[in-house]
């Protein structure tokens, strides 16, 4: 259930999304439905993860969708597919927090009952005693409140690389920024998530 | 201290876990098509065309494209005026004529009254009545008469 293998863009130099890109600017609908279906998940995660809110990923991902729809003809394959879409995505969130400031209410997602299972979350609460004596809930409640004291762009950065599993190379393609950079965000948003997570740390 | 960080990293792992309801991704594309077509209807038709312009051009942003349609319009209005001020700078001949009375002015171009009456000339209208009238005419200067008709003797 839980999108647990990093997510990656296609290797694969025949893109399957090519094909549907061009269907759908030759004015077939039902091509970029199936593009919809493909990407909603990962576009939701990275929302999500970003907003800390389910109704506001939810309203950003028909937003991003509907924008991309209407954009598809200027798309000229300059990129891939996944990252044209995910820099639409990664924008309009930007834009939709810095708007929103930090008057908010967190509406969280369930945990998937499969953690339970997941590797390193076994790895996690055997090495550090913190972890395993807070419940589901409570780090759930605190990795979220970390999150949303790093700025729109650091969250970004740390959603794609740490949650999603993307490269550099790929945020700075998305972000239309160099690799350094990209570097260095991590690094400043990773030093201010360590102080706020400092409870969760090994003893 | 890298190490720090791959805990770290580790733990925020853990947020790939947080999923929506099993149902919303299967319901997601049939709502995304309702509020599209409810957008549709809602959306001014120079909201629609501007969206189409965006995209024709392929930029993300409608400020920019704004901003250079502006730009545009501001050089077209400058060449527009400029061409008209242009058009009417007077040429050096017309410069070294003196300026047209404003009466003048509303005479036609296809009139041989052209000149301007001076104060305390006769017009030439005026002169040509005298002609007509068996008066030769009197050239005055300086309140003088200068004509070089003789004046009636008076022997």
């Amino acid at each position: 259930m839980a999108d647990a293998a990093p997510v990656n863009p296609p290797a694969n130099p025949v893109n399957p999304d090519i094909e549907l890109v061009a269907r759908t600017q030759a004015g077939d609908p039902r091509a970029f439905d199936e593009l919809v279906v493909k990407y909603s998940p990962r576009l939701y995660g990275l929302v999500y993860n970003m907003t800390s809110n389910h109704e506001d990923a939810n309203d950003l991902l028909q937003d991003v969708f509907a924008k991309a729809f209407r954009s598809i003809n200027g798309f000229r394959g300059k990129s891939s597919f996944y990252t044209w879409i995910h820099s639409i995505a990664v924008n309009m969130t930007i834009n939709f927090l810095k708007k929103r400031g930090r008057r908010f209410q967190m509406s969280l997602d369930d945990v998937d009952l499969n953690i339970q299972n997941d590797k390193e979350f076994i790895e996690l609460t055997a090495t550090s005693s913190p972890v395993r004596e807070a419940d589901l809930g409570e780090l759930q409640q605190k990795l979220n409140e970390a999150m949303q004291k790093l700025s729109p762009e650091h969250r970004a950065v740390v959603t794609m690389f740490d949650i999603q599993g993307m490269p550099h190379a790929e945020i700075s393609k998305i972000l239309g920024v160099s690799e350094g950079t990209v570097r260095s965000r991590l690094f400043y948003a990773h030093r201010q998530l360590q102080a706020y997570l400092e409870e969760f740390r090994k003893k | 201290m890298p190490e720090d960080f791959d805990e770290l990293s580790k733990l925020l792992r853990l947020k790939r876990f947080e999923q929506p309801p099993p149902a919303y991704f299967e319901d997601f594309l049939d709502d995304f098509k309702d509020r599209q077509r409810a957008q549709l209807l809602r959306e001014p038709a120079w909201r629609i065309a501007w969206d189409r312009v965006t995209a024709f051009f392929g930029g993300h942003s409608a400020a920019r494209i704004g901003y250079g349609l502006a730009s545009a319009a501001v050089l077209v209005i400058a060449g527009v005026t400029s061409f008209n001020i242009l058009q009417t700078r007077p040429t050096p001949e017309m410069a070294a004529l003196p300026a047209p009375h404003p009466a003048a002015q509303q005479a036609s171009y296809l009139s041989l009254n052209t000149q301007a009456p001076m104060p305390g000339l006769p017009t030439l209208d005026s002169r040509m009545a005298q002609m007509a009238a068996g008066f030769p005419p009197r050239y005055v200067m300086d309140a003088r008469p200068v004509s070089y008709e003789q004046p009636p003797s008076s022997f």
